[in-house]
């Protein structure tokens, strides 16, 4: 029983860091129809400027403040200067439907060799921001730390401070109305090209704030966060691509499923089991767990 | 028809000459463009005329090394059946796939390929029988006596290389000018169009990425050849870019473009590695230079070239002509 529990809380701190990074994937899918897999990399580089930050300073918290600044001024730039250049561009020939997802990609191999030829590619270590060990409950120690509870903390101020923004802001919806129906935002006033680089911004912040946190119990290298590009995918695929609140379940699911692999089963069968539910979910249900029904589909 | 066969006979004639008259790093990157060559064929095949987006080609090769690499050491066979195994395989790894591919369209096609290309060779790593980090050794033996002492091993690579990427190429080259080329170009075009026409689309799609897939294999059994093991770093997400790269670059829809793509993906390294020279050699410019070069290559071709040089050309040429 105490093991369920174990698994249950590492899992969920795990799932908080997907939600993230599932996060930001469904923002720039529902504002640009891309899956931008130059994510990874632009989280990276924010993660790379916290680290800077923070190993000068000895404050994670004031990396982790620059990490979202950083990813967040990278993120509207991409939007800005890249792929607003592409959908000019590419736009005619077999190649037109998959240029977008090649650029970012291509994106993805810049940003990393960029920050490779910078910071060179040994593992740096950013430090916690609160203790590794496991509490002690009674006379048992268990693995949930004081750390994994400030992720869990952060993340859940990240996602109500997004809600609100959502919903309570005009610049939400804003964001809401020009991801659900650019045509109707346009007339309505909305400038949507404008809008849509402020949600790459959210997207970039929200990734740079996953990759601080993660690094924050592991090492960093320029191919640190592909692997939580790929969860962070299979989270958003979960929650249908469309859903932020679908992502948030999603990602939180899968973290708790791949814990309980890796304490149960072990370390190889992780990736397996968490390619295994894509396949499933897109074979089953493609439209994700917060599909609506037909006559509703935003 | 007739003409095709003798196109790629002479073809072959006239690698076998310039085989002869380079020297020995030469005839090992001459390989290594018939490796990347078969590699290319296969995302043409599936990108440019069925107009799937598969980023996970890597990951195919690793399953078609690391089949060839099983069949070879366990069973003892000869090297042309372990070639044909790892086509085999490949093929029913990709058919499951592909099953699975043929009800996603773009984003999720992308990133279920991308996510194989991250994981797959991460597997190999778990699996003792798949020798871990070191892999297994793929050792296709001696060149035959025969051909005399000055026949070095470079060469022999060179050569089987060479042969199965003429005959890759004269099958492929053959398929897509078939009806089966066309009913892909149909769906790329337009598919519910398609379909109205009596084409079975999510069936044609599944056989496109089998083939594709087989020719991944190939081209992953071939590599392994080159460098004598299969192993997880062989495989890695790196050499999914830079077969993404090669395509885009030489137009993903375009067969013969794609010795161009192989010939520009050897060269990346060797010009990386000349600059690297000029600015001193530091590690991270050796480890990271290739990967820039790739990149901003494939950003800008993607922008401005999206179809591949031969479609702006055309474009001038007729803008040209009008005048």
């Amino acid at each position: 029983m105490q093991k369920v529990i174990e698994t249950l809380l590492i899992g969920l701190t795990t799932g908080s860091i997907y939600a993230l990074m599932s996060l930001a994937l469904v923002l720039v899918w529902r504002s640009t129809r891309v899956i931008n897999f130059a994510q990874a990399g632009q989280a990276m580089f924010a993660t790379y400027i916290g680290f800077e930050i923070s190993s000068r300073s000895g404050i994670f918290w004031l990396g982790l403040l620059f990490a979202i600044v950083g990813g967040a001024l990278l993120g509207a730039g991409v939007d800005y200067f890249f792929m607003r250049v592409l959908f000019k561009h590419a736009n005619t020939g077999p190649a037109a439907v998959v240029a977008p997802v090649i650029a970012t990609l291509g994106l993805l191999g810049l940003i990393r060799s960029v920050v490779g030829l910078t910071w060179g590619g040994e593992f740096k270590t950013i430090e916690a921001p609160a203790s590794t060990d496991g509490y002690t409950i009674g006379s048992t120690t268990i693995p949930f730390s004081a750390l994994n509870a400030l992720i869990i903390i952060t993340v859940s101020i990240i996602l109500i401070g997004l809600a609100l923004l959502f919903q309570r802001t005009n610049l939400g919806l804003a964001l809401r109305a020009s991801a659900y129906a650019p045509e109707i935002a346009k007339l309505a006033g909305i400038r949507t090209a404008q809008t849509r680089t402020i949600g790459w911004a959210i997207a970039g912040g929200v990734g740079g704030v996953a990759g601080m946190l993660v690094t924050s119990n592991n090492f960093l290298s320029p191919y640190s966060l592909d692997l939580l590009l790929v969860f962070g995918f299979i989270a958003a695929v979960i929650g249908g691509l469309e859903s932020m609140v679908g992502a948030v379940i999603g990602a939180l699911v899968l973290g708790i499923g791949l814990t309980f692999i890796l304490n149960y089963v072990g370390t190889s069968l992780v990736f397996i089991g968490g390619f295994t539910v894509l396949i499933l979910v897109l074979l089953i249900k493609p439209d994700g767990i917060m599909a609506k029904g037909k006559g509703r589909r935003a | 028809m007739r003409k095709k066969i003798a196109f790629f006979i002479l073809l072959g004639w006239a690698l076998l000459i310039i085989g002869d008259r380079v020297d020995e790093l030469r005839v090992y990157q001459g390989a290594q463009i018939a490796m990347y060559t078969i590699a290319l064929a296969s995302i043409v095949l599936l990108t440019g005329y069925s107009g799937q987006v598969s980023l996970g080609n890597g990951a195919m090769m690793a399953v078609g090394g690391y089949s060839a690499a099983l069949t070879l050491n366990n069973l003892q066979t000869p090297i042309w059946f372990a070639f044909l195994m790892a086509i085999l395989v490949s093929a029913c790894f990709g058919s499951l796939l592909g099953a699975a591919a043929a009800r996603l369209s773009g984003p999720y096609l992308a990133g279920t390929t991308l996510a194989l290309a991250v994981g797959l060779p991460a597997i190999a790593n778990q699996f003792s029988f798949l020798g871990g980090e070191p892999g297994l050794l793929f050792d296709v033996g001696f060149p035959p006596e025969r051909f005399g002492e000055e026949f070095t091993q470079y060469k022999w690579f060179f050569w089987i290389a060479s042969v199965i990427a003429l005959l890759a190429l004269f099958i492929t080259s053959n398929i897509l000018q078939s009806r089966f080329g066309r009913t892909w170009r149909a769906i790329r075009g337009n598919s519910l169009a398609a379909e109205l026409a009596g084409i079975h689309s999510s069936r044609m799609k599944v056989l496109a990425f089998t083939i594709s897939s087989a020719l991944a294999g190939l081209a992953g059994a071939v590599l392994a050849m080159t460098i004598s093991l299969v192993a997880p770093g062989a495989y890695s997400l790196t050499l999914s870019f830079a077969l993404v790269t090669g395509a885009v670059l030489a137009g993903v829809s375009s067969l013969p473009g794609v010795v161009l793509g192989g010939a520009i993906l050897v060269a990346i390294p060797e010009i990386a590695d000349a600059l690297a020279g000029r600015f001193g050699n530091a590690d991270s410019l050796n480890n990271y230079l290739p990967g820039l070069i790739t990149s901003v290559l494939l950003i800008l071709s993607v922008i401005y070239t999206p179809n591949g040089p031969g479609e702006n050309l055309r474009k001038h040429l007729r803008k040209k002509h009008a005048h």
